[in-house]
C-alpha cells in the first residue's frame, strides 16, 4: 500500500476524532456513558477517555485502525528491504554492484523511518486542523510526544521486521513472520490488560510501552524510551549480522 | 599479471548436498572463458560464489585480485553480471533500469548507446515498463546492463537464452569487441557451438567437480579419436571392437571411439582388411562434452 493513501487515511481519521471528541462541557455526559461500559472495555479504552477531550483524542493514536495502517507500512517496507528483492531475484543485480550489504538495512530503515514520519505528521496535521476548526481544551502540541512514541514503537517493529526479512528467502515469508509476531505481541498486551494471571507478561509486548493517554499526562517514560530505542538498535544489528552471514 | 579469477579448492555444500567441490580455476585477464556443464553441475553456484552472493563452504577465490565475499565490494564497480534467471523490476522502464543500475555501479555507461543499437533495442521500447517486454527483450536489456559500464570482468550465465539467431550473431560480435577492449568474459553456456565460436579456453564441470580444462583444442585433443573405416568387400569386423568403443559396425564399415595411444594399433589392424577409406578425427567439443557425461 503506497505511503500517501496511508498518510491521508491517518490524517482524516485524526481529524474526524476532533469532530466527535467531547467538548469540555460534555465530559460529564461521556463519564456517565463510560461507567455503563463493561470494565474490560473501560480498561482497554483507558480512563482518561472520559475525563478530557485530550484523553479522547489520544484514543485516536492507539485505535486499531490507526495501528493497522502503521503496521501495513512497517511490514511492507521492512520485508521489501531484503527478502522481497531476494525472492524476486532482483537482489542478484543489486548485490553484485559496489553496494555493501549494510546499505540494504540502512536504506530499509531510512525508508521506514521517513515514511512513519510522514504518516504521523499527517495524523498530527489532522488533529491540528480539527482543533483549529473546533477548539477544545487541548493543544495539538500535546500530541507531539505521543507521535514521537508512536514513531519509536513502529520503528521498533520495523527493525524487527528488517531482521526477519534479512533472514528470509521471499517477501511473503518475511511478511508472514513479522505480522504473526506483531499480532502475537498485540494480543499479549490486550489479554494482559484484561486478565490478571498473565498481567506480569505484559512487559514482554512492545505495545506495553506505548500508552498515549499516559504519555499525554506524564510524558514518555524512560523505560519506554529505552525499550523501544533498544529494540530498534537490536533489530538493526541483528539484521546486519544475519545479512552479512547469509547466502543471497 | 594478476589473474582475473583464481580459485583454490573452492567448495560449496548445502547440508548433505555438494554443489561444488575442490574447484581449481585460473582465468587470465582478457580471455573469454567458457564454463560448461549440464544442469546442476555447479556452474551457477560457482559464478554466485565468485560474485560474493554465496559464501564458499571451503577453499578460497579471488576476483580481480581481491578475495570474494563482502570484502570484495569495492572491486564490483569493474564487474558486470548477467544472471541465468534474469529478474528485473516490472514497474521500471527499460531506461530507468539501466540508469538505476549505472548509478549503483558508480561508473559511466560509456557503451550503452552502442549496445542498444547493436542488440536492436529502440528508444521507444526503453520508455515502456519492463513488464511489457518479451523474454528476448528482457535478455537484451540484461546484456546491456551487464556491459554498459565497460566492465573489466563480466560474468554471463546462459547469455543467449531467448535471443533470436540474428541477435545472437550481434552478441558474438559484442563479446569479441569486449575482449578487444581487454575485458575478461566468464561465459556459462549449454550451447557448445557458441562456446567453440567465442571462447579461448573452457572448463567442464561435472557434479560440482572440474573434469576438463584448457583451450578448446586441448580439451578436444585429450579425448578419444573417432575412427571410421570403410571396406571394398565384406569383412568380419568384430575383432576390431577390442580397440575401443563401438559406435557403428557392418560388414563394410566400422566406427569406433579409440584412445589416442591405441590409434596406431587400430590402423595396423584395419589395414589387414580390404580398406577403402579411413578417417581419424578428434571429437568435437560437443562430443568431448558428452564423453564426460556418458
Amino acid at each position: 500500500m503506497p505511503l500517501i493513501p496511508i498518510a491521508v487515511a491517518v490524517g482524516l481519521f485524526e481529524f474526524i476524532l476532533t469532530r466527535i471528541a467531547p467538548a469540555p462541557n460534555e465530559v460529564s455526559w461521556i463519564t456517565t456513558l463510560f461507567t455503563t461500559l463493561p470494565p474490560e472495555i473501560r480498561t482497554l479504552l483507558g480512563s482518561d477517555v472520559a475525563l478530557s477531550s485530550g484523553g479522547f483524542l489520544a484514543l485516536g493514536y492507539t485505535h486499531p485502525f490507526f495501528i493497522a495502517l502503521q503496521v501495513v507500512w512497517v511490514v511492507r517496507t521492512s520485508s521489501a528491504a531484503v527478502a522481497d528483492e531476494v525472492g524476486r531475484g532482483t537482489m542478484d543485480l543489486l548485490a553484485t554492484r559496489p553496494v555493501a550489504r549494510w546499505h540494504f538495512i540502512a536504506a530499509g530503515m531510512t525508508a521506514l523511518g521517513l515514511g512513519l514520519g510522514v504518516i504521523l505528521a499527517a495524523g498530527l496535521a489532522g488533529t491540528a486542523v480539527g482543533l483549529f476548526l473546533r477548539p477544545l481544551d487541548v493543544h495539538v502540541s500535546a500530541f507531539l510526544p505521543v507521535a514521537g512514541a508512536a514513531w519509536l514503537l513502529f520503528a521498533a517493529w520495523g527493525a524487527v521486521g528488517l531482521a526477519i526479512g534479512a533472514s528470509r528467502r521471499t517477501g511473503g515469508q518475511a511478511i508472514s513472520w513479522t505480522t504473526a509476531i506483531l499480532a502475537a505481541s498485540f494480543v499479549l498486551d490486550y489479554i494482559a490488560r484484561l486478565w490478571a494471571p498473565v498481567a506480569r507478561l505484559r512487559p514482554l509486548s512492545l505495545f506495553r510501552y506505548y500508552e498515549p493517554q499516559a504519555i499525554l499526562a506524564f510524558g514518555l517514560s524512560r523505560a519506554a524510551l529505552l525499550t523501544l530505542g533498544g529494540t530498534i538498535l537490536a533489530g538493526v544489528l541483528a539484521g546486519l549480522l544475519v545479512l552479512y552471514r547469509r547466502d543471497l | 599479471m594478476t589473474p582475473a579469477i583464481v580459485t583454490a579448492a573452492l567448495g560449496k555444500r548445502y547440508g548433505p548436498v555438494t554443489a561444488v567441490e575442490g574447484l581449481d580455476l585460473r582465468v587470465e585477464p582478457g580471455e573469454v572463458f567458457g564454463f560448461l556443464g549440464p544442469n546442476g553441475a555447479g556452474k551457477t553456484t560457482t559464478i554466485r560464489i565468485l560474485l560474493g552472493l554465496l559464501q564458499p563452504s571451503s577453499g578460497s577465490a579471488e576476483v580481480l585480485g581481491r578475495p570474494v565475499g563482502t570484502a570484495g565490494t569495492a572491486v564490483r564497480s569493474a564487474i558486470g553480471y548477467l544472471p541465468g534467471e534474469l529478474s528485473l523490476w516490472p514497474d521500471f522502464t527499460g531506461l530507468r533500469t539501466l540508469t538505476f543500475l549505472e548509478a549503483l555501479t558508480r561508473q559511466v555507461a560509456v557503451d550503452r548507446d552502442v549496445l542498444l543499437e547493436r542488440l536492436g533495442l529502440r528508444t521507444s521500447e526503453l520508455r515502456r515498463p519492463v513488464r511489457t517486454y518479451s523474454d528476448g527483450m528482457k535478455q537484451k536489456l540484461g546484456l546491456v546492463q551487464a556491459l554498459q559500464c565497460r566492465p573489466r570482468l563480466v560474468f554471463l550465465d546462459e547469455p543467449t537464452k531467448g535471443l533470436d539467431p540474428l541477435v545472437q550473431r550481434a552478441f558474438y560480435d559484442i563479446i569479441r569487441d569486449t575482449r578487444a577492449h581487454g575485458a575478461t568474459v566468464f561465459f556459462s553456456s549449454h550451447v557448445l557451438p557458441e562456446v567453440e565460436r567465442v571462447c579461448d579456453r573452457v572448463a567442464i564441470l561435472r557434479a560440482g567437480r572440474l573434469v576438463a580444462a584448457g583451450t578448446i583444442e586441448d580439451v578436444m585433443q585429450s579425448q578419444r579419436r573417432r575412427v571410421r573405416a570403410t571396406f571394398t568387400s565384406p569383412v568380419d569386423t568384430s575383432s576390431a571392437e577390442r580397440f575401443g568403443k563401438l559406435i557403428v559396425r557392418s560388414d563394410r564399415s566400422i566406427e569406433l571411439l579409440v584412445a589416442r595411444g591405441d590409434v596406431p594399433a587400430v590402423v595396423r589392424h584395419l589395414s589387414s582388411w580390404p580398406l577403402e577409406d579411413v578417417i581419424i578425427e578428434p571429437l568435437s567439443l560437443e562430443d568431448a562434452f558428452l564423453e564426460h557425461y556418458r
